[in-house]
């Protein structure tokens, strides 16, 4: 287990971008942690991390954003998302089965569908730009 | 007649056609591509190296299910594309009927298993007598326990085809020393198999562009929760 202490949303970002070095295709990143507690932050700066220039946005309407890079990010939104005939259709067990990254919103709706070495990222607000960063799992972390 | 069949049902991609009652082409690939990129080029490959005209293609043949939710999309989309444009009917084939075919001339029970996560299997059961096989189950989403249960009442060797079909045999072959496992050439889907299910299926199993349809054959959230109670109480 890691955590880290940030002091804006800059911060967080870079905490992003470095962790993202360390990502191997086919990862599964799963958010915890409530609305505004930064998780398109820290999906921007994976994304930097990676190498992709695309700009990052929430995948709220759209259920599941793609940004293509030296590796394909996808960015998945589970708040709307309550059992396994919903989450089939989004194709989320498709993207399972290959080589991108995937990064989960609202995992906390799908715990049962998650993969065993999936890396969870707790976002905890600590004050008005402050956040601790809890990461674990992976066997990396 | 030309049949051509296209099946991107799981991980790998096929296309076949079929003529004049055979099998004369097929392309396959399993190398984990996305088959919304691969199954268009390997078609019009396909045709172009056989030097035959998408307009010669009398009838279309797809996989509809059960499936990939993506992969599923792809295949039925891309016949209705081209069954539309040119005005000519499609056969819909289940995927594990097409798997079963796999194992055409196999005496005794097939049994193709596709790998549905979580301890869950779609599966069917047909019975071979050396020359043709006969449905005995309906396609189903079961949990693999309750597969095993039903294989134990046959009495004729089970040979297991598809995805989950080594899955199928690591789980329950300790129990069951009688299952076999298909031969790794055979074990995927194969559009050469969706297309003999074309051929054998008639006139009565065809449809329009538009009326081709994925069949996702999920298991209903009422069964999920009793599998869920029952995998708590042991």
């Amino acid at each position: 287990m890691e955590r880290y202490a940030t002091n804006s949303e800059q911060e967080t970002e870079a905490a992003a971008a470095e962790l993202a070095k360390r990502l191997r295709p086919g990862d599964v990143i799963a958010f915890r942690g409530e609305l505004g507690a930064g998780k398109t932050a820290f999906t921007r700066g994976l994304a930097r991390g990676l190498g992709i220039a695309q700009d990052v946005s929430s995948p709220t309407f759209a259920l599941l954003n793609e940004y293509r890079g030296p590796v394909t990010l996808y960015h998945f939104d589970m708040y709307r998302i309550q059992d396994e005939d919903s989450l089939y259709s989004t194709g989320f067990f498709d993207y399972l089965d290959g080589d991108g990254i995937l990064v989960v919103e609202w995992s906390e709706n799908i715990p049962w569908a998650l993969p065993e070495d999936v890396i969870t990222v707790t976002l905890e607000r600590t004050g008005e730009n402050e956040r601790a960063i809890t990461v674990e799992g992976g066997a990396r972390f | 007649m030309n049949i051509l069949a296209l099946d991107t049902s799981s991980k790998a991609c096929s296309c076949a056609l079929w003529r004049e009652g055979a099998l004369a082409g097929e392309y396959f690939l399993n190398a984990g591509l996305t088959h919304s990129q691969t199954i268009l080029p390997m078609v019009d490959s396909l045709l172009a190296t056989m030097g035959v005209e998408a307009g010669e293609v009398d009838l279309f043949a797809v996989s509809t299910g059960p499936g990939s939710f993506t992969g599923l999309r792809i295949g039925i989309a891309a016949v209705k594309g081209m069954a539309m444009a040119l005005n000519r009917p499609c056969v819909p084939v289940s995927t594990l009927w097409a798997l079963a075919l796999n194992m055409q001339q196999f005496r005794g029970y097939v049994a193709p298993v596709m790998d549905a996560r979580r301890g869950q299997v779609y599966t069917a059961l047909f019975r071979g007598d050396g020359a043709a096989l006969r449905r005995e189950w309906a396609d189903a989403a079961v949990s693999m326990a309750e597969l095993g249960a039903e294989i134990k009442k046959l009495t004729q060797p089970v040979i297991l085809v598809g995805d989950g079909a080594q899955l199928c045999l690591d789980t329950l072959g300790g129990e069951l020393p009688e299952l076999l496992l298909a031969p790794q050439t055979l074990r995927h889907q194969r559009a050469a198999s969706v297309a003999l299910a074309a051929q054998l299926a008639g006139d009565a199993a065809r449809c329009t562009a538009g009326e081709l349809a994925p069949v996702y054959l999920r298991l209903s959230q009422a069964e999920r929760e009793r599998n869920q109670k029952r995998s708590d109480h042991k």
